[in-house]
């Protein structure tokens, strides 16, 4: 284990540490709402829509994550817009909103040649290079956004499964659902200087999509994604640090690893399950005749 | 007008980048057409990132990278019928998750190599000023297979699209023709990649058909707007980044202003669906029974 232990001397590393273990605690919590209400591809473009907001905030001399902030919001209206209509669908607004704002932060990146900040590291994430600011940000977002998710637990989770049910008991359930898109919003800003735009989708899905395959119970579902989130994190970063290769990407593939294994022999709902009990359906059918 | 959109086509590399994107517009038009009304924006996005890493493995490796996006297009195709069996797993989770892991290899492969940001944007964003004939006549090939493919299953596609039960009742493989238009968007993007990179191309499937959605009820004039829009878009982008670069001294990314230049496009069409569709009703009213008439 001395690998793991060697990874984190020196201050960079352990500053690196405790933004990956916070971003995977507070990605792992809120990827389980953005399951139940089925928004990935959402999340997606709203990590794509940050980069040119990146790159904006950076020419205005502003801090990088206002400017990823506005434009994830200006995604969550355009998709909100041309989602209320009925020639587009939802899936193929969230389509273009994407490949629009993203090839936007191209064009801005490439009329900025030998810019003094290498943003293309947004795209794939430098969690080597956080700060100690960067590290405040998380952790105020990560409380604000925890004690959110907790206080509206019930509303959310309702809305979530009955959207119906929900308005007929008088909640506003417009206000909630902006609310929920506001905190997938945070969270995906905060987690985009550690593991990228591109890639900060995997962490808020994969350990959410582990543990559902573990758990039935939504609170264990929550609290186990939140272990797993944190521990791709610590782990992916070691490994990174150990093979040299791009810290966010690594975290990514450890988390998806951990999937992997899960979809195979969960107990509950894994592959090798399924396989026995068809079996042992067959057999007893066989009993029968 | 001259000087914008024909002069900067007298050169040979420009000339080969104008039909490269031509080439594009058209099959990505075409075949976005039914990513749009199977609502399967999603899934092509998840395919053009899952092509990444093979494009990487086969650059590292002194292959064709045509043969390892293609490889990497088929097996991420297949994985997801697999994860997907899985009922636990719904589908767009198994789809967030592929797509994450497969583009993290790809970037765990770039990031062991010296010049890393480099390669790292020429594989995102593509250089379609760098297209030679040997990859110009790959992408013609493809195209080819692709446009011949649609025109043979036009109608069961088109059945699958708005009755996939209908489809399943005649006797159709449903599985199947899935399958077939998955290998069909992975193979628009294998054509893309080198031209417009792989984070791009998913611009050229989906917003071409969307503005043609907006401006069409029909499925066949919506193929012909879609592949219309897609070239015009291509031969403006790549005019614009070629003018603003060498007349200003902006460099623009010619992938990029294509896209943005699409976008254009479909913005207009949002823009004036309200006063086109008054128009049209005021005709509808005018004319007793015009033929168009009870469209919408």
């Amino acid at each position: 284990m001395s690998w793991l232990t060697d990874a984190f001397s020196g201050s960079f590393a352990q500053r690196a540490l405790l933004e990956a273990v916070m971003v995977g605690v507070l990605c792992g919590v809120v990827g389980v709402h953005v399951l139940l209400r089925r928004l990935p591809f959402l999340t997606l473009a709203l990590g794509h829509a940050t980069f040119p907001g990146v790159v904006l905030a950076a020419l205005a001399g502003v801090n990088l994550l206002l400017g990823a902030g506005v434009f994830g919001v200006l995604v969550v209206v355009a998709v909100a817009l041309l989602g209320a209509g009925d020639r587009i669908d939802e899936t193929s607004a969230i389509g273009v909103v994407l490949a629009g704002t993203f090839a936007l932060g191209v064009l801005l990146l490439s009329a900025q040649a030998g810019f003094t900040r290498d943003l293309s590291a947004y795209l794939v994430g430098s969690i080597v290079t956080v700060q100690l600011g960067d590290l405040y940000i998380t952790a105020v977002t990560g409380v604000v956004v925890l004690v959110a998710l907790a206080l509206l637990h019930k509303e959310l989770v309702l809305g979530a499964f009955d959207r119906d049910g929900l308005a007929a008991l008088g909640y506003p359930g417009v206000a909630l659902d902006l609310v929920m898109l506001l905190l997938i919003e945070a969270v995906v800003v905060t987690s985009v200087p550690a593991v990228g735009t591109i890639l900060s989708v995997a962490l808020i899905a994969a350990p959410a999509a582990t543990a559902r395959l573990w758990t039935d119970r939504l609170g264990v579902t929550m609290a186990l994604a939140a272990v797993l989130g944190a521990a791709s994190g610590a782990i992916g970063l070691a490994l990174s640090r150990h093979w040299n290769v791009a810290a966010g990407a690594t975290i990514v593939l450890v988390a998806s690893a951990m999937f992997a294994v899960s979809v195979v022999v969960a107990p509950r709902h894994g592959a090798v399950r399924e396989l026995l009990v068809r079996r042992r359906a067959g057999r007893g059918a066989s009993l029968a005749a | 007008m001259t000087r914008l959109l024909i002069e900067p086509f007298q050169v040979g590399f420009m000339q080969r980048a104008l039909l490269a994107v031509l080439l594009l517009g058209v099959l990505a038009g075409a075949v976005g057409v039914f990513v749009v009304l199977r609502r399967l924006a999603f899934v092509g996005d998840a395919l053009t990132h899952t092509v990444f890493p093979g494009v990487v493995i086969a650059f590292l490796a002194g292959q064709s990278i045509f043969l390892g996006a293609l490889a990497a297009g088929l097996a991420s195709a297949l994985l997801l019928t697999v994860l997907t069996a899985n009922r636990r797993v719904t589908a767009d989770a198994a789809l967030a998750i592929l797509l994450t892991s497969f583009f993290a290899v790809g970037v765990v492969l770039v990031s062991r190599l010296q010049s890393y940001t480099a390669d790292l944007s020429a594989f995102l964003f593509g250089r379609v000023l760098a297209v030679d004939p040997s990859e110009l006549a790959q992408t013609g090939l493809v195209a080819a297979v692709v446009l011949a493919t649609l025109v043979v299953l036009r109608k069961e596609l088109l059945l699958r699209a708005f009755d996939p039960d209908g489809a399943a009742a005649m006797g159709y493989r449903v599985d199947l023709l899935d399958l077939v238009l998955n290998v069909l968007i992975a193979l628009v993007v294998v054509a893309a990649v080198k031209a417009v990179g792989t984070v791009l191309v998913i611009a050229l499937i989906v917003v071409p058909a969307a503005t043609a959605r907006l401006l069409t009820d029909r499925v066949a004039s919506m193929v012909a707007l879609a592949c219309g829009l897609g070239a015009l878009g291509g031969w403006l982008g790549l005019a614009v980044s070629y003018d603003v670069s060498i007349q200003r001294g902006v460099r623009l990314a010619s992938g990029a202003t294509i896209v943005v230049i699409l976008v254009g496009f479909f913005v207009v069409a949002l823009a004036t669906g309200p006063a086109r569709r008054a128009l049209a009703r005021r005709r509808d009213s005018v004319g007793v029974r015009s033929p168009r008439g009870g469209a919408r």
